[in-house]
């Protein structure tokens, strides 16, 4: 059954994959692109152009979306399992806000004018280092606690997003700078490079194909600590690597795209409704189901005919009220999935 | 096969939870924990499962300190039964008793015959056939303390801690349960349970040991450990016994 669910996903993926490099409203469609695909194969000449927006623009974005939504649900699989909690994601630990803040250092300073890799590297080196602070204040080895994991990730976000702000305040007299920094605060996959698609990729194959070999290890974290001791787990250290590749996953991924890191929350669940809690299943699965999300939120972005609509307000807009009516189901006692 | 703490000692803090207690887990052997709320039988029970450290005084199991076992070569020799159940996420009973199997697998061997015998044979010993297919969050506090057990059994570890097994159970399965306990031990497995149901376990087990201030208050036969003086420093309560020495003998029917 959950084996039939992951094909199923796979081919929703692929479907999605088709719709996503052609349907946009400018430039080439489906007849056009698949020529193209045709010529790269050896078969009658493509446009040259469409060959340029395919291969340059449109193909590096597919990447980074497919890569960086795949990361974003592992990553919140993954956290939620280490947390013993359902509502626990990237967000939660601090490392989405300190890839927001290193992002707005960035582009406020001006170095990321001067490079590409400025932002993606600033924003990685900011999340890296507010998940290190929220692990030392919270402590994440035998004294762990959810609750004192999740108050310093509350702190953290709070402290961090007053600094963003700050930065934000300095931009507001130039005004290409100040909507660049908001335009990359609300996260989108416009703009994105071979080099930035590459990222996407090392850390998904860097972070997340590991995870493969800890599906059982993730299974055990969901029980009380003392009990997955006993079945032969090094809790704390599983814990705190885990934790570890979850941040790599998300800091690979929003470093890119900017603040879209709810998806983390989001695709656990969807995919825990599919194929079930067990992770050699949820995994795949959550990996897939992420790929697709933020695909379909991308298409939707690029179609709906609102201009400059952000991916991380369609992403919000979509995830917070699951959130909110998961929620719901908790205080009526339910269990959460 | 044996686990033998000496002379542990834990505080937590300024408080001293154990001051020095010598405790003996051999195989064939049930041993019943008693002691006031607080007492510290859980947390003994941690240290001689590892999970928590002594402050001072050493575990050994087989002879060789607890702390230097390879995680899994312990956790096939030494299993747990956990007080409070446990997830938040829908497994079903056979997946969580299934990770009971985590200690005899490669991370990425898949289920072999003996695993899947060892889930079942388990699930069958604590009567959870009928329920185990269900997610463990729509079941009731019995059936979830069942399978808590079975995921200790398929471990096939010879030597288990519970701590309150009973607790949570309807009469007719707590009895089925000591019933159980009692044959395990005797086909050879060492038992230490946790409990305050004196009056259930202190007949099946073969030894009793009393908790008190952070010290064995006294330990040996049940009958002589759990005598009225002693159950009346302990506990703080009158008890009498009229007909025989236990109020009630229970006996499951089937």
């Amino acid at each position: 059954m959950p084996r039939a669910f992951l094909l199923t996903l796979s081919a929703v993926l692929v479907f999605v994959v088709v719709v996503h490099l052609c349907w946009v409203p400018v430039g080439p469609g489906f007849a056009e692109v698949w020529r193209m695909v045709a010529a790269l194969f050896g078969g009658a000449n493509g446009d040259e152009l469409d060959r340029e927006i395919v291969l340059q623009l449109r193909l590096p974005r597919l990447l980074v979306a497919v890569f960086g939504g795949a990361s974003l649900g592992l990553a919140g699989t993954v956290m939620q399992a280490a947390f013993r909690n359902p509502l626990a994601s990237p967000d939660v630990v601090g490392t989405a806000a300190g890839a927001a803040f290193g992002g707005a250092v960035a582009i406020a300073s001006g170095f990321a004018v001067a490079s590409v890799l400025a932002a993606p590297i600033a924003a990685m080196f900011g999340s890296t280092v507010v998940t290190a602070l929220v692990f030392a204040f919270a402590g994440t080895g035998a004294r762990f606690s959810v609750a004192g994991l999740l108050l310093a990730g509350v702190a953290m976000n709070t402290l961090i997003g007053a600094l963003t702000t700050f930065v934000v305040t300095f931009t507001v007299d130039n005004y290409t700078a100040s909507s660049s920094v908001l335009f990359w605060l609300m996260g989108g996959l416009d703009a994105q490079s071979w080099t930035k698609a590459l990222i996407t990729l090392i850390g998904f194959v860097g972070f997340g194909l590991p995870l493969v070999f800890r599906a059982r290890d993730l299974d055990l974290l969901t029980l009380q600590d003392d009990t997955a001791f006993s079945l032969g787990l090094d809790v704390a250290q599983a814990r705190r690597w885990l934790l570890w590749f979850a941040c790599g996953l998300t800091a690979a991924t929003v470093a890119n795209t900017g603040g879209i890191a709810f998806l983390g929350l989001v695709v656990p669940h969807l995919s825990r409704l599919l194929v079930g809690p067990a992770h050699r299943f949820l995994l795949p699965a959550s990996a897939l189901a992420g790929a697709v999300v933020l695909l379909a939120a991308d298409i939707v972005c690029r179609n709906v005919p609102i201009a400059n609509l952000r991916l991380g307000v369609v992403t919000s807009m979509l995830g917070t009220p699951y959130f909110l009516f998961l929620l719901r189901r908790h205080r009526r006692g339910e269990a959460l999935r | 096969m044996t686990l033998r703490g000496r002379r542990i000692e834990v505080r937590h803090g300024a408080r001293v939870v154990l001051a020095g207690v010598d405790v003996e887990v051999v195989p064939g052997e049930l041993v019943l924990l008693a002691g006031r709320n607080g007492s510290g039988k859980s947390t003994l029970l941690r240290v001689l499962l590892g999970a928590q450290r002594a402050d001072v005084g050493e575990v050994q199991l087989d002879g060789r300190a607890l702390a230097t076992w390879e995680p899994r070569a312990r956790a096939r020799r030494i299993a747990f039964v956990p007080q409070a159940t446990e997830t938040p996420f829908e497994f079903t009973g056979r997946e969580l008793v299934a990770m009971a199997r985590h200690p005899h697998r490669g991370s990425m061997q898949p289920e072999s015959a003996a695993d899947r015998g060892a889930i079942a044979c388990s699930l069958e010993v604590v009567d959870a056939l009928s329920f185990c297919d269900r997610p463990v969050t729509t079941l009731s506090g019995g059936e979830l303390r069942r399978i808590a057990i079975a995921r200790a059994l398929a471990t096939e570890a010879p030597l288990l801690l519970l701590d309150e097994p009973t607790t949570n159970l309807d009469l007719e399965h707590a009895v089925l349960l000591c019933d159980l306990l009692r044959l395990l031990a005797d086909q050879g497995r060492g038992l230490l349970v946790a409990a305050h149901d004196l009056n259930l376990l202190a007949p099946v087990a073969h030894r009793a040991v009393l908790l008190h201030d952070g010290l064995v208050h006294a330990s040996g036969e049940p009958e002589r450990v759990l005598d009225e003086s002693n159950i009346a420093t302990v506990f703080g309560v009158e008890s009498h016994a009229p007909s025989s020495y236990f109020p009630r003998e229970f006996k499951a029917k089937r």
